[in-house]
């Protein structure tokens, strides 16, 4: 680095000193209290941000008292169907959508993007007096299906194949592949970048949603890790601070590594960036 | 254009499995919400009646729950600007690619990424009485503990709380979006400012804000639209209690524990009715021939 970009670093780091404070102090927090076996400086400042007497009594108690293993393996079986059946899906919409003109193409693209558009939350309560006209409240198909056809998925593998050079696709139809085999054969192929962005996208989605599987499912061993952990740290668990925060840890610990893997499709690069700017409402 | 021997039967059958549970699942409840709007519906019996505009009136008269819950999705709106600052702010602290930055854009975008139920627990146990935010507060500002407020029990102060939970969940996301359109910015007019003398302030004023106009729009009715249907955020931080319901709260509640599905759908509706407003202004800007279509820029 030249000596006249020293001072401007030093001050933009300076700068960010106000932001990361906020932004990390409640996980340093966190942290710092799940791994102190002694809980007595837990609620002193600054004290608090650096462990006493480390170690990994409150997993163990967490362990023990909370089935987190059971809530994980829910939310991994929950989130895995969601992302691989709506991408399923929303791949040969997308390439319809795109590639084969029939009438009201476009309004039907409309009306999906209008969709995006609206609170999925709205549809909480219709979905659920369907699912109790059906018999199906408590399963997890119940979970699962309003996920499946994510108008935002469709909207992205839209873009992805609309973008694909023509001649290809045309060369192929002439050596007389179906549209079948060339959205399979010729055309995913070159869109894999958006479709593992898309399929991340779900996964983190669904992972981290809440409020659907709150309402529809009743069985405490059902439920995923984003409702599990809040039932039982906000209820009976609650007044023990450590092990709140040591359940905290073991639930947020997959979610930030697997972030960790796979920034780059969130803060970086062209599908990162096309999928941000149309998740509208989806966040 | 035409392609021949492609027949337009084989798109509805490529997107008919996708269209069967869209339908069912997310036209369905939007047509539904209307029809609730407008009837009694109850569910222990499955019995129904048009009752006019009776579940508008019902809102309108509702003056213990149903007025605060606007007013409170209005405050709600504040979250918009606040969070174009900090996340603009962010994103031009974080532009130029140095030692670490990396980890920084990765550090703020983490509160997006961790599922809203863990985010509140712990901004739960940070906002007690004598919580860490209390105990920060008390050692910065040399005020006795007990003075402190119990932030999120405390209608005075539970909304404000709610707000700021909020901005620190969602303020990455709107760093992101920024962090895209400053890679379209001029780099040859900075330059070229900056050999002509032009200091920090007035080349984000003159340069780079007008080249973040489009970008700036669009995070801006995001946020909107988000700010409305506040939600999760609330019931799982203060369960709506303490002067923190928002519309969406007041239809989950109604609905679901007072068993009034008409009155919800009626807040649906309504709800529905305003999106449909800014989401026209949204597709005329963002539209499949408008901004987004081209990377948010021109």
């Amino acid at each position: 680095m030249k000596r006249r970009d020293w001072l401007p670093a030093l001050g933009q780091y300076a700068a960010l000193l106000p932001f990361v404070l906020v932004a990390a102090f409640p996980l340093l927090w966190t942290f710092s209290v799940a791994i102190s076996e002694d809980p007595s400086h837990m609620w002193h400042f600054p004290q608090s941000l650096w462990p006493h007497e480390p170690g990994l009594m409150w997993f163990s108690r967490v362990q023990a008292e909370i089935p987190i293993g059971r809530y994980l393996f829910n939310s991994l079986g929950i989130s895995l169907g969601i992302t691989i059946f709506s991408t399923l899906l929303a791949i040969p919409c997308g390439y319809a959508l795109s590639q084969i003109p029939f009438r009201g193409s476009n309004a039907l693209f409309m009306l999906l993007l209008l969709t995006l558009m609206l609170p999925s939350e709205l549809a909480i309560i219709p979905n659920f007096l369907t699912f109790s006209r059906l018999g199906l409240v408590d399963s997890y198909v119940a979970v699962v299906l309003p996920g499946l056809a994510s108008a935002f998925g469709a909207f992205l593998m839209r873009q992805a194949f609309q973008d694909l050079p023509q001649d290809i696709l045309d060369a192929a139809r002439v050596d007389g592949a179906s549209e079948w085999q060339l959205l399979w054969r010729v055309a995913l192929p070159q869109c894999r970048a958006m479709v593992s962005a898309l399929a991340i996208f779900s996964f983190v989605q669904s992972w981290n949603d809440y409020l659907w599987p709150a309402v529809i499912l009743k069985d405490r061993l059902k439920v995923p890790l984003s409702v599990g952990i809040f039932n039982d740290l906000t209820g009976p668990f609650s007044t023990s601070t450590s092990m709140v925060m040591a359940a905290i840890i073991v639930a947020a610990l997959p979610v930030l590594i697997a972030f960790a893997c796979t920034q780059r499709y969130f803060l970086g690069g062209d599908e990162s960036a096309a999928a941000q700017r149309s998740a509208i409402g989806d966040n | 254009m035409a392609r021949p021997g492609v027949h337009a039967s084989t798109a509805w059958l490529f997107m008919l499995p996708f269209l069967l549970l869209f339908a069912l699942f997310t036209l369905w409840p939007l047509l539904f919400n209307g029809w609730l709007a407008f009837h009694d519906y109850f569910i222990a019996s499955g019995a129904t009646a048009w009752n006019g505009l009776a579940n508008f009136v019902f809102l309108a008269e509702d003056e213990q729950y149903f007025h605060p819950a606007l007013l409170h999705t209005l405050v709600f709106l504040l979250v918009v600007p606040v969070l174009q600052l900090v996340a603009l702010g962010m994103a031009l602290l974080l532009r130029v690619n140095r030692p670490g930055i990396g980890m920084f854009r990765a550090l703020f975008y983490s509160p997006v990424i961790l599922s809203v139920t863990i985010g509140a627990v712990v901004w739960q146990q940070l906002l007690q009485p004598d919580g860490l935010v209390n105990w920060l507060l008390a050692s910065l500002a040399g005020l006795p503990q007990h003075t402190l407020p119990d932030w999120l029990n405390d209608p005075r102060y539970a909304l404000a709380a709610t707000l700021v939970f909020y901005c620190w969940k969602y303020a990455g996301y709107y760093m992101v979006l920024y962090l895209a359109g400053l890679q379209n910015v001029p780099r040859a007019q900075l330059e070229a400012a900056m050999l002509d003398g032009a200091g920090a302030w007035a080349r984000l004023r003159h340069i780079t804000l007008p080249a973040l106009q489009p970008v700036i729009l669009l995070a801006t009715l995001l946020a909107t639209i988000a700010a409305l249907k506040a939600f999760q955020e609330i019931v799982v931080l203060t369960g709506g209690g303490a002067g923190t319901s928002t519309l969406l709260v007041y239809a989950y509640y109604v609905g679901f524990y007072g068993q009034n599905f008409g009155a919800a759908g009626a807040v649906a509706f309504l709800l529905t009715l305003f999106c449909l407003l800014l989401a026209r202004v949204q597709l005329r800007w963002l539209g499949e021939n408008g901004l987004l279509r081209h990377g948010g820029v021109r």
